[in-house]
């Protein structure tokens, strides 16, 4: 179960954004102007690899109803007399209607629609200076002064599989983690067979306590390990993997060790259970990948701070993405593995205190 | 009825005294709904770190420095003359971007030359790496107006046409539902549907769960269980209508958009999660085994359902899974369509449909689960006597 329940989800994962950039988006036209010109920016966004144009829009309702059904994520409004204008030499504007409610898909729109639009306003104010008689070559350079050329460092093509795929396999393989270490341990108290079991260790706690993680942690990480090669298939793994290797084992180890000591702290394998849907189902929202620390509150930014894996997703990053090199990661592999042995030692601890006291069994 | 109504009272009775299911169905969805729009709480990403490598310094350089200082996106963290200094600062994390003013830039600019500015972001993160690039194309561009304006007008045009023929064609954003763009307005109502759904039928899976570890208890009708769905499904249409009428609003989100649709679309949704509580319960026939099996889940089912991920990039197979098996997909599509969007009903019938759909199957699979218990039950409860 522990085995092929993560695998599964890891290559679900990488299976939901194989597509890597989203593509196709529907978005639909409303052509008030129904000129060479409106057709053109038509033939334009069409031509867009982030665009599906819809069926055209007849008027306003319409084009309502089509968002809010969700046919299309925007709606581009060409005005009446925009070809007259243009024709003039005086400016003009479409109006982009975007669903800003789907974040993501609206952003990439808007990143298509100006390119289109750009590259259709560039052609008519080239001709238009041809026309006021500049040469051709001084009209093409002086339309504008200055222009942003703007381009991105590490993942330059913002593909969302090297971004989201990547991060997201440790923040399912820790929630796993903490949940089996509770599992594991809480199980035995629930059941009262803790007795039984540092019995079977001659009372001897810490090989009773490795025993009892060991096969669970050798699991996740051999599960780890596969989505790690697969990633390294796909060309998602540019360098640091054996660093990656050894910090996802650490965070494992310190999840697991996590889960375990709650269980005998509680005493309880569901509020064990609960405590690890607390701390990690909502942790990738609090990890800085989608949302910076930056932005967040206080209080916010320092529960995340809290959060080992806070810390591993920006090692990660900074390894796959960013170039660190190998050695810059080691101060986090030493921090998370001193805090998964001081998470042991507190469960083993706890444990003889606890297994062989009759009140901390069978609480459900 | 009056029997299938002390059944759901009952089952009420049931729920709240029991600590580890209450806190799933009540106290759960409490803690969260403030717990998980925490980070968000800004809604926007500003004053991102950014540097200026300056090799021009001119009096058009010391401009862009001005306008990036006064943009609310970029934070002017750094301020050089080499290049090296601002990569290393970027891979050190230190800025997000820069931007380059290369010598002779105001000089080539005065001729009338177009020159390319680059601007250079962190692709890492994509919140920020969006909003370095659009801070810096925002600042360029209102320079590069004003040269351009300048030049025009010196070319004898009226500062009316110049205005007029600077940039011919543009595109005026007009952002529907969500106005301000906020992280948190996007992400919130789609995730709060997701975590109804899921401590819903952890809840209700893990109190059916443990009824049945019972072996020996006596085979149930499903007209009693009809009425534990209905009671159970009542818990999640109250943690889903304190989101929707109380959080959203608290939180500044979009809400209330068509609350009439959004009660309706509420009973196949909620019907469909808690038979499928029912159905898991049985199954597994231990208390705790639903939330562990289920914790895991959420963040998969998040990414299929169409919110931070297109669905139209899914493959057509997850697309399906989704639709077909997920109460939460369809109905994260179904409730932000209501509730932010102000959709009318029919705009929603393919989510209607979907969970009816749903409810109708998990209800089928639950009375199955249910019916191989009592027939697991029946020999061991009286052997020896027929039928």
């Amino acid at each position: 179960m522990l085995s092929w329940v993560p695998l599964l989800l890891g290559f679900l994962m990488l299976w939901t954004f194989s597509a890597g950039l989203a593509s196709r988006l529907p978005v639909a036209v409303l052509d008030q102007d129904h000129s060479a010109a409106s057709r053109q920016l038509q033939r334009l966004l069409d031509a867009a690899p982030g665009l599906r144009l819809a069926r055209p829009l007849a008027d306003a309702t319409e084009a309502r109803s089509a968002l809010q059904g969700g046919a299309v994520y925007a709606v581009l409004v060409i005005p009446a007399g925009l070809a007259r204008e243009l024709k003039s030499g005086r400016a003009a504007s479409v109006t982009l209607l975007h669903n800003a409610q789907f974040a993501t898909h609206s952003g990439l729109i808007q990143k298509d629609v100006r390119g289109a639009v750009g590259t259709m306003s560039a052609g008519i104010e080239i001709l238009a200076r041809e026309k006021r008689g500049q040469a051709p070559q001084a009209a093409t350079q002086g339309f504008e002064p200055l222009r942003a050329g703007l381009s991105s460092q590490y993942n330059p093509a913002l593909n969302y599989q090297q971004f989201l795929a990547t991060a997201l396999m440790p923040a399912l393989l820790h929630l796993l983690a903490m949940v089996a270490g509770a599992w594991t341990v809480g199980r035995e108290l629930r059941d009262g067979t803790s007795p039984a079991w540092l019995d079977a260790a001659r009372g001897q706690v810490w090989p009773a306590l490795l025993a009892k993680l060991a096969p669970a942690w050798l699991l996740l990480g051999a599960v780890d390990a596969a989505l790690l090669l697969a990633l390294l298939g796909l060309g998602l793994l540019p360098s640091g993997a054996p660093m990656l290797l050894a910090l996802h084992a650490a965070l494992l180890a310190l999840y697991m060790a996590l889960g375990a000591a709650v269980a005998l702290l509680a005493r309880s394998l569901r509020l064990a259970l609960s405590a690890a849907g607390f701390i990690t189902a909502p942790a990738f929202a609090f990890s800085g990948i989608g949302f910076p620390l930056m932005a967040m509150p206080e209080g916010a930014r320092l529960w995340a701070e809290a959060l080992p894996l806070t810390w591993l997703m920006q090692a990660q990053v900074g390894l796959l993405q960013q170039g660190w090199a190998e050695q810059r990661a080691l101060p986090l592999l030493a921090a998370l593995t001193a805090g998964a042995l001081a998470l042991l030692a507190l469960a083993a601890w706890r444990l003889p205190r606890v297994a062989y006291d009759p009140t901390a069994w069978g609480k459900r | 009825m009056s029997g299938w109504l002390r059944e759901v009272a009952r089952t009420w009775r049931a729920v709240l005294r029991d600590p580890g299911v209450l806190l799933m169905l009540l106290i759960a969805p409490l803690i969260y709904s403030f717990f998980y729009p925490w980070p968000y709480a800004s809604e926007q990403l500003q004053r991102v770190p950014v540097a200026i490598v300056d090799q021009d310094h001119s009096a058009l350089s010391r401009q862009i420095q001005r306008f990036a200082q006064a943009s609310p996106r970029l934070e002017l963290a750094l301020l050089t003359a080499d290049e090296g200094q601002a990569r290393a600062a970027l891979a050190a994390g230190e800025i997000q971007g820069y931007v380059l003013l290369p010598a002779g830039l105001k000089r080539e600019a005065g001729r009338g030359k177009g020159q390319v500015v680059p601007v250079l972001a962190d692709g890492a993160y994509f919140l920020a790496n969006k909003i370095v690039l659009l801070g810096f194309a925002e600042v360029l561009g209102t320079v590069s107006a004003g040269i351009e304006l300048r030049q025009l007008q010196a070319q004898g045009q009226s500062p009316l046409q110049a205005a007029a023929s600077r940039s011919l064609l543009n595109v005026e954003l007009a952002a529907l539902y969500n106005p301000h763009e906020g992280y948190g307005s996007a992400v919130v109502p789609a995730v709060a549907v997701l975590i109804v759904q899921q401590l819903l039928l952890i809840g209700v899976a893990m109190w059916v769960g443990q009824r049945f570890e019972d072996r020996s208890r006596p085979a149930e009708d499903l007209t009693l269980w009809s009425a534990r769905t209905a009671a159970f499904a009542s818990f999640g249409g109250l943690s889903a209508s304190w989101f929707f009428v109380l959080i959203f609003p608290f939180f500044g989100y979009a809400y209330g958009g068509n609350p009439s649709g959004a009660a309706l679309l509420l009973l196949p949704f909620c019907w469909a999660i808690a038979a499928a509580g029912v159905a898991l319960g049985a199954l597994l026939a231990e208390r705790e085994r639903a939330m562990q099996l289920l914790l895991c889940s959420s963040l998969p089912m998040a990414f299929l359902a169409g919110f931070s991920w297109p669905r139209e990039a899914l493959p057509a197979p997850l697309w399906w899974l989704g639709e077909l098996l997920i109460p939460a997909v369809p109905g994260i599509q179904g409730f932000v369509r209501l509730n932010q969007m102000g959709a009318p009903l029919p705009a929603v019938a393919p989510q209607l449909l979907a969970l009816g759909g749903q409810a109708l199957g998990y209800s089928l699979l639950a009375a199955w689960a249910l019916q191989r218990r009592s027939a697991a039950i029946r020999p061991a409860a009286g052997p020896g006597l027929p039928g």
